[in-house]
């Protein structure tokens, strides 16, 4: 018997970069900011990659976002040797909060793997941007799954069908606690930043150096790995998402500190009329690709 | 408890070979390697050979990796030329040793460790992978145990869970902790060892050619050196080429070291303000100079833009000196010609020297500095190199090949594998791994090797064929009263053949501190270089970087726990440390030494008296040529 992992993964813009565009009004300006694979996807896709190498398993990797979002879904697939890439992309997605956006990811996720049930789904601890934290879970109250949040390791008994997890609850002002839980599957875990994988036997990592090196040949061929998924596909109700569907009112939003750049720059000088054309060259290519 | 047939220690070539040629044979074999990757922790001169022999079997890279090897594998260039220089001051003489090289030689290619063993482990893991085995890296074996009952070996490592192995393959190296681990030998003494040190030498592809008179691109040379680039000290230097660098270096008894200590830096830097050599390596080198006058903003600007060019200088440069770089580049039509590259080139050095004032300087380039104990077969190779069931293999079981201007040693490694793999094969099919069946069974192996053959008696051949060359150059009459009548008397075939009898018969070994002397290492080549040599001088000098500045430019992943401790700090062995570190992890203090561990590249020479162990897995000194 082996598992079917869900991981539902974002888009996020690269900070790192200190190519963050705003808008105006200080809110992020996506279109014009370089975006990458989100470093607490990241994690939910490696805490994938770790149950796959110990039990076995089938791994779905879905996205809500814009056609590009789709090099998420190759990074993610890099780390975890995804089985099956699914991109939720629709202009009705458009304007989403939490609660719509769970509702792709809820329909998406019942699509997976030919529409066998899900055993674990792994999200991100928090998105970094307009960050909330709530779309794990009001997914997972959307499949219906026991949601775990901030888990830090975890074991499965395949046989009886439980999770063992322990989760880190910090406590303001007091010590934090590891709190260990046994639930049935399908569960919903929200994977903490500080997760760990460790594979200390030499099954686990002869296991895991195979399926990375099958990762990284499957990343390059991602595309054929991808299915791309609109609100027909997904037989979603356009009233249950997107902007119709999102009750949220922002009341406010704070800005976001602008990050020290660290990219580098050519220098043209006004005379170096080659140098004009070379990179006037190089910007429309740019533009073509 | 997780159980696995056999378990190789160490991802070097042996190692390697281990596991490809258990594989081959269908034999399911894991290999702990405890650097990042396999690669990073391996150095060497260095040339492979494939040899061919009357004594016996030999076990050729090819007949591990196929017969293909040449065409696919990285290796850097083909020697067909072997020069021996004596030196002496400004004057060189130089002996060609073609001859000697090619004596029962198949090839021989000098190689760059990190690329070859990267290599070898692709082809390795792709068999092992097959049986269910495979390479684990970042593991380091920390304890074993055996279980009374199976005798199973259980294996304790600092990252992984403890799990059993039937048997053993010991390929850690010369500080082998296995060997150390199980009293199966005695830490080498160093008598028994030698001191290597390198230094890497970047040089654009055709210009190694021009320089060594090299027609064909994938040919090389390799030069020996003997005479005051010693340092008055037993040992000598070497310099090969590769496809666009240079392996230069020296290789000295470490017991002559210990009795005149000497910083090793100071070995190759000898080697490097020889002319002869200085005069190989040197190259158009960039010097990046702002103008500190400007104001703090220009200078970023400027330094940036200067950076930038320079990258694109040293790219282009790259491509325009290299044949396959060029030729793909036109195919893939970045450019049309080799016109076209040649004037990007020039207009950038123009405008690097006119725009941002940049000074080209004739210097040299060094790309990488380590050093490693290598130990001597004829002295301190294992007589049983085994242990219940472990087998001992290369420079763990102390199988350096050193016979004049003879050195080898991956090649010995490579078939001390197929030995170790052949015996172990056999004890697994009959479930028998006690020592009578599979221990002695493989000494014997290691014992029937042509390559052990070579560290027990001098090969009458090989000496007449060295013979042969060196009495083309060189008139007796030049050796002095002494050597020329031992010249003379070796050179008559009757007499040498009685001798080299009598001397084998009596135990070539107990003759090797008259054979390895002092006369022989740098006395004689000097008094050759002196008489007969002719004077070479160098256009500039070159600039020697320091050992701080040689380590800054190694890659480390720090363990906080220093891997080496001092047991008794103010013992006269630890003092020399201070001069014969490499790196210079030691220092004095009052009358103490203290040590810091941070920079050691983790050769060994400090392990004789101290607790010596290789860094946890995934720690310490990542090499990236070796």
């Amino acid at each position: 018997m082996t598992l079917n992992i869900a991981v539902i993964v974002k888009l996020e813009p690269d900070f790192s970069e200190g190519s963050v565009s705003y808008n105006p009004d200080g809110t992020l300006n996506r279109a014009e900011t370089k975006s990458r694979l989100g470093a607490h996807s990241a994690i939910a896709s490696l805490a994938a990659f770790y149950t796959k190498v110990k039990y076995g398993g089938y791994i779905s990797i879905c996205s809500m976002g814009p056609p590009m979002a789709e090099i998420a879904l190759q990074e993610a697939q890099s780390i975890s040797d995804a089985d099956e890439l699914h991109l939720y992309s629709d202009r009705l997605f458009a304007s989403a909060d939490t609660l719509a956006t769970a509702e792709v990811l809820k329909q998406g996720i019942k699509k997976m793997n030919t529409g066998k049930e899900m055993d674990i789904v792994f999200s991100g601890h928090r998105a970094s941007d307009g960050e909330t934290g709530q779309t794990g879970p009001q997914t997972a109250w959307k499949l219906g799954f026991t949601f775990l949040g901030n888990v830090i390791d975890f074991s499965v008994d395949l046989n009886n069908r439980y999770i063992f997890a322990k989760r880190l609850v910090a406590l303001p002002g007091f010590y934090d606690i590891v709190e260990e839980i046994q639930a049935p599957l399908p569960v919903f875990i929200a994977i903490d930043p500080s997760y760990k994988p460790t594979f200390d036997t030499i099954s686990l990592r002869l296991t895991s150096g195979r399926y990375l090196k099958e990762a990284k040949e499957r990343a390059v061929n991602y595309k054929s790995y991808l299915n791309v998924l609109d609100h027909k596909k997904l037989e979603l109700d356009p009233r249950l998402v997107g902007l119709p569907g999102s009750p949220t009112i922002v009341h406010k939003v704070e800005k976001i500190p602008k990050a020290r750049t660290t990219r580098s720059a050519e220098l043209i000088e006004g005379d170096d009329r080659q140098g004009i054309i070379n990179s006037v060259t190089k910007i429309l290519q740019l533009i073509q690709k | 408890m997780e159980n696995c047939d056999v378990t190789i220690v160490g991802g070097g070539s042996a190692g390697l070979a281990a596991l490809k040629h258990l594989s081959s044979l269908g034999k399911q074999a894991i290999l702990l390697e405890a650097g990042k990757e396999i690669g990073s922790k391996n150095v060497s001169g260095g040339i492979l050979y494939s040899k061919k022999s009357n004594n016996g079997k030999i076990y050729n890279v090819e007949d591990i990796y196929g017969e293909s090897f040449l065409n696919e594998s990285p290796y850097e260039r083909l020697i067909t030329k072997y020069i021996l220089n004596a030196t002496s001051k400004d004057k060189i003489f130089s002996i060609d040793l073609t001859e000697s090289h090619d004596y029962q030689t198949n090839f021989g290619v000098s190689v760059l460790l990190n690329k070859l063993n990267s290599w070898f482990a692709q082809e390795a893991q792709i068999e092992a992978e097959k049986l269910g085995g495979g390479i684990i890296t970042g593991v380091h074996v920390r304890s074993l145990r055996w279980d009374e009952k199976s005798s199973k070996i259980i294996v304790e490592t600092d990252e992984l869970e403890e799990f059993e192995t039937k048997v053993m393959i010991a390929a850690d190296g010369v500080n082998s902790e296995i060997a150390e681990m199980t009293n199966a030998r005695e830490k080498f003494s160093p008598s028994e060892l030698y001191q290597g040190v390198k230094v890497l030498v970047k040089l654009p592809e055709k210009i190694i050619e021009e320089r060594f008179n090299i027609t064909n691109s994938d040919e090389g040379a390799a030069y020996l050196f003997a005479g005051d680039v010693s340092l008055n000290l037993i040992g000598g230097g070497f310099l090969y080429t590769n496809r666009d660098s240079l392996s230069i270096g020296g290789v000295y008894h470490y017991d002559s070291l210990l009795e005149h200590p000497i910083e090793p830096t100071e070995i190759v830097n000898a080697m490097l303000r020889n002319p002869l050599i200085s005069e190989l390596i040197k190259d158009d080198v960039p010097l990046k100079e702002i103008d500190k006058t400007l104001p703090k903003e220009e200078q970023v600007r400027k330094s940036f833009a200067i950076t930038k060019l320079l990258n694109n200088w040293n790219e282009l440069r790259q491509l325009y000196y290299s044949h396959k770089l060029k030729k793909k580049s036109i195919e893939d039509r970045k450019y049309t010609s080799e016109d076209e590259i040649k004037s990007k080139l020039d207009n950038l050095t123009q405008k690097l020297t006119n725009e941002y004032h940049t000074k080209f300087m004739t210097n040299y380039i060094e790309l990488e500095y380590t050093t490693k104990l290598v130990p001597d077969g004829k002295r301190g190779r294992m007589k049983k190199p085994y242990y219940k069931n472990i087998l001992f293999i290369g420079d763990a079981a102390g199988r350096g090949l050193f016979i004049g201007p003879r050195i080898e040693g991956l090649n010995v490694g490579i078939d001390d594998a197929a030995r170790a793999s052949i015996a172990i094969a056999r004890s697994l099919d009959k479930n028998n791994f006690e020592s009578n069946y599979l221990g002695d069974f493989y000494s014997q192996s290691i014992e029937q090797s042509p390559y052990t053959v070579d560290m027990k008696e001098i090969d009458k051949q090989y000496l007449g064929v060295i013979l042969n060359s060196t009495r083309k150059k060189i008139s007796p009459d030049a050796l002095g009263f002494k050597h020329k009548l031992v010249f003379n008397l070796i050179s008559n075939q009757g007499l040498r053949n009685f001798f080299i009898s009598l001397i084998n018969k009596y135990g070539y070994t107990r003759l090797l501190s008259f054979i390895e002397s002092e006369d022989v290492y740098y006395k004689i080549p000097i008094k050759i270089a002196d008489k007969l040599g002719t004077v070479k001088s160098s256009t500039y000098i070159p600039q020697i970087p320091t050992v701080q500045d040689r380590v800054a430019k190694l890659c480390y992943h720090e363990d906080t726990i220093s891997h080496i401790k001092i047991l008794n700090s103010g013992k006269n062995f630890l003092k020399k440390m201070v001069t014969l570190c490499p790196t210079k992890c030691y220092s004095l203090e009052g009358n103490d030494v203290v040590l810091q561990h941070e920079g050691c590249i983790e050769c060994g020479t400090c392990s004789k008296e101290t607790e010596w162990r290789h860094p946890r897995g995934e720690k310490g000194v990542l090499f990236k040529y070796g």
